[in-house]
């Protein structure tokens, strides 16, 4: 239901996060990886403090700290090595993930360039992702793309070495630590040997460490990803990773790929195991697997009384709010979306849906129950007394946001029944 | 435009003392080195807390995107709040090729006609230098055309810190609107308030015993500002500096322009509060003004110690080490000893020259290197408390001792007399948390 209509000259209370966010979080779940952002001081400062808000745990990341002089004459080479040098001078990072923003496009650097001249120095993938154009979504997905590109090495004679057992899992930039872990333990019981390219589940899940490293604190390691080429099935999960996964067939013409636009709710979750089990050749899959979408109908049933008569707005990016929406729908709520940026996904949508900000959330809730968003439905929630439920960026109100389980049977009951027990507590 | 020499100028500034001795804080950021926000964001903070004003962005996402209503900067204002709002032109790839100056016009026009706002600031932002808008032509046709200020603010992230950022958000209001508006009446005891943002209600701790003196506040730069105030600040008889040295600058451009003398002072801790007060009052130089201060400083230190009684006990002999930057450095330092604690050490890692000085004469261990040497000096001096940032936890845990976070935004106020009590609150829960010597602990399965 596409009704995507001009927008206004500004943003008022913007939803949208930008595109250099998405590569920093990308880059962060990456093994020992310094994200290191190419713009002024500021734009790497405002996406550290955003970050380490929502997630309550240190988060790593530098600027090339481009002034009013390099901004003139430096086309990107000098800012770069020299941030290169200063960070290697501290630490030794696996993989600097070097990305752009608004400042250093409008500049026109070749970052390109700047790093095959420091290619003997230090491992770096880089990336384009203005602020000015796409958002949160496309900065992570544009940043897999680089990774996949620049990193993973290239099958000899493919027929031979692919691994029909070897899974690469691409998860959106919505998917919480504990989700990507969820996922990727659904696979390994189907067998699979499971690699997240990234795997923000053991970088960002929140995890007491023995002392606050400089670098990401986990996820793939760089010698994993250089051998992910003989993965034979590529899995994507959330439109705006779906061409991260073409593109790895592009370079292992042998690898199957999975797409899945959401893995919440009833359908989406029958969706994804059918095709495992096709793809494994089994008629059934594990136990506890099909004793959750027991569960899970039962929780349908019992949501629906509440839900079947719920309003909600749900404003968040793209993906999730298509995905939220939809598990929603399947209980009858009555849903409208907000989404932050553009994206393909917007056709797909089984309710109303519209690029928007805040200002426009605030014109349609008065006639909604409840609203799902970030840290910012807070205060208009409280305004106009309707029920809040934190999802997407920033979250500034809860803890443990990177446990949150929602994907999957046993998420999908998770999410029905957290927004069922919310409703009406104003 | 980007002011070149101006910014030359607040670089070069002449009533800091570190001039002779540059401090890293205005030199150029480094490339892979750098942590701390830019000039638009110094802007930011010091001009969001003007609620009766729309904060309008122009430039792309990040800037604005990440960081709108972050900060607790509390007013009073009983029209729509404007600071915790974000306002951003969104400017995209068709904007950097044709110029954003036709956005930035319409997006003026939007707000005037939905928000009638007292006035607007306009922010530019790296993309928007870069590419050459216009934006004070712009603004000065919208002005004309919608007759309320509209100041544009030249702050972009690349020209520098958030310090410079403030100085610059000083100069746009000293020249925008400082001046522009004449009082009916001029009090004789009239004070800006320069550098306090209101954060969690700060000023409110001490602007009403100031006022039972018989000072107004005429103007603040910017805490519970208003548009209007701002506009009559030429008629204060003494500017206050409240704890930011950003906008000295601004203090002595209007010494120069309206001889309006200033102080600088510090509303952290029962000491500091106290000569706070006396510093307002002495540059007045009436007698009685001056006894009645002493009398209401008398009444509310009283107050403090009658309110402090039950977590004495609790605080008493207490050690701790304090690991902060700039002024908190030693203005903290001087709050914990007010509330009983002693003070064994404190860092001047991110401290300037004077700041150094003045730490120097509140508490004995000065460490430069803070990351290597507080674990020893927990050991050494049998500490019981660890106040610094969040990297510092690790240190805390494992030396088993109670850790307060004092560079995370902070919930309640610290302020004055009354946020003693605050901090003595959080101590003590801090004191008394088993969690600190619980979370660290090794597994059944570890040795």
């Amino acid at each position: 239901m596409g009704e995507l209509k001009a927008i206004k000259p500004l943003h008022v209370n913007p939803l949208k996060l930008s595109q250099p966010m998405g590569a920093t979080l990308a880059f962060l779940g990456i093994k020992n990886c310094m994200p290191l952002m190419h713009g002024a001081q500021g734009c790497a400062s405002f996406t550290k403090v955003l970050f380490t808000r929502h997630f309550n745990d240190p988060i790593a990341i530098q600027t090339t700290a481009i002034n009013d002089i390099t901004a003139v004459i430096d086309g990107g080479e000098y800012s770069i090595s020299v941030a290169i040098e200063n960070i290697t001078q501290k630490v030794s990072p696996d993989l600097v993930g070097l990305f752009t923003t608004g400042l250093s496009e409008t500049k026109g650097d070749d970052i390109k360039g700047a790093s095959l001249l420091l290619k003997d120095k230090q491992k770096i993938v880089y990336v384009h992702t203005p602020d000015f154009e796409g958002g949160l979504e496309s900065g992570w997905a544009l940043s897999v793309q680089g990774i996949i590109e620049q990193l993973i090495e290239q099958l000899i004679e493919p027929s031979l070495t692919c691994n029909k057992d070897k899974v690469l899992l691409i998860p959106n930039v919505n998917l919480s630590a504990i989700e990507v872990e969820k996922i990727k333990e659904a696979l390994e019981l189907f067998d699979f040997e499971v690699y997240a390219l990234p795997d923000l589940s053991d970088s960002l899940d929140g995890h007491l460490g023995v002392k606050q490293g400089a670098l990401s604190s986990g996820g793939i390691s760089v010698e994993a990803i250089k051998k992910l080429g003989d993965a034979g099935l590529v899995i994507t999960v959330g439109r705006s990773v779906k061409k991260c996964g073409e593109l790895f067939c592009e370079k292992n013409a042998k690898a199957t790929h999975l797409h899945f636009d959401s893995l919440v709710g009833l359908q989406a979750c029958d969706d994804f195991y059918g095709k495992l089990l096709t793809c494994k050749g089994w008629s059934k899959p594990p136990s506890s697997i099909q004793r959750w979408r027991k569960r899970l109908q039962d929780i349908l049933l019992d949501t629906h009384f509440v839900l079947g008569k719920a309003k909600v707005i749900i404003a968040d990016e793209p993906d999730n709010a298509y995905a939220i929406s939809t598990a929603l729908g399947e209980v009858g709520a009555n849903v409208h979306a907000i989404i932050a940026q553009r994206s393909d996904i917007s056709e797909a949508f089984t309710c109303k849906v519209q690029i928007g900000d805040f200002e426009d959330v605030e014109t349609l809730l008065p006639s909604f129950d409840a609203i799902i968003s970030n840290y910012h439905a807070e205060r208009l929630a409280h305004q106009y007394h309707k029920t809040v439920l934190f999802r997407g960026f920033p979250n500034y109100e809860s803890v443990g946001i990177g446990l949150r389980h929602n994907v999957l049977y046993e998420g999908s009951c998770s999410l029905l029944c957290e927004v069922a027990n919310t409703l009406g507590h104003v | 435009m980007i002011n070149k020499k101006l910014i030359k100028d607040l670089l070069n500034e002449s009533a800091c003392s570190h001039n002779k001795d540059k401090k890293s804080s205005c030199d150029k950021p480094k490339p892979g080195a750098t942590s701390g926000g830019c000039a638009y964001e110094g802007a930011q903070i010091a001009l969001f807390p003007y609620a009766d004003a729309v904060h309008l962005v122009h430039g792309p996402d990040t800037c604005l995107g990440a960081s709108w209503e972050t900060r607790a900067t509390l007013t009073s204002w009983e029209g729509e709040n404007n600071t915790p709002l974000g306002y951003c032109t969104n400017v995209t790839t068709n904007d950097i090729i044709f110029g954003g100056d036709k956005k930035l016009a319409e997006s003026i026009a939007y707000i005037v006609e939905r928000k009638k706002p007292k006035a607007i600031f306009v922010y530019e932002t790296c993309v928007t230098a870069m590419i050459g808008d216009n934006i004070d032509f712009t603004c000065k046709e919208a002005g004309k055309r919608f007759g309320i200020p509209i100041v544009p603010v030249h702050a972009p992230g690349f020209v520098g810190g958030k310090n410079l950022g403030s100085r610059l958000a000083g100069e746009a209001v000293l020249d925008a609107l400082v001046g522009t508006r004449e009082p009916k009446e001029i009090h004789p005891y009239g004070i800006n308030l320069i550098g306090d943002y209101n954060v969690t209600g700060d000023m409110w701790q001490y602007v009403p015993i100031l006022e039972r003196i018989g000072i107004k506040v005429v103007a603040t730069l910017s805490g519970d500002g208003r548009i209007e105030q701002i506009q009559q600040a030429h008629t204060a008889k003494l500017n206050v500096i409240v704890c930011a040295k950003s906008l000295i600058t601004l203090c002595r451009k209007m010494q120069e322009r309206y001889d309006i003398p200033y102080v600088s002072v510090s509303f952290y801790g029962k000491r500091d509060t106290s000569n706070a007060i006396r510093s307002i009052v002495n540059a007045f130089g009436n007698e009685e003004m001056m006894q009645k201060a002493e009398v209401i400083i008398a009444e509310e230190e009283a107050k403090l110690e009658a309110r402090l009684l039950p977590y004495r006990e609790l605080l008493k002999d207490k050690k701790a080490i304090l690991n902060t930057g700039g002024n908190k450095s030693w203005s903290i330092a001087s709050a914990l000893q007010d509330i009983g604690i002693e003070v064994v050490a404190t860092s001047i890692r991110k401290a300037t020259e004077e700041d150094i000085a003045i730490a120097r004469e509140y508490v004995p261990i000065l460490m430069r290197v803070p990351a290597n040497e507080q674990a020893k000096l927990i050991d050494e001096h049998n500490i019981d408390i660890l106040l610094a940032g969040g990297r510092s936890l690790y240190t805390a845990l494992k030396k088993r001792v109670a850790f307060v976070d004092v560079n995370q935004e902070k919930k309640v106020s610290y302020g004055a007399y009354g946020g003693l009590e605050n901090l003595a609150i959080d101590v003590c829960a801090a004191l008394a948390n088993p969690v600190f010597k619980l979370a660290g602990k090794e597994a059944p399965w570890e040795n």
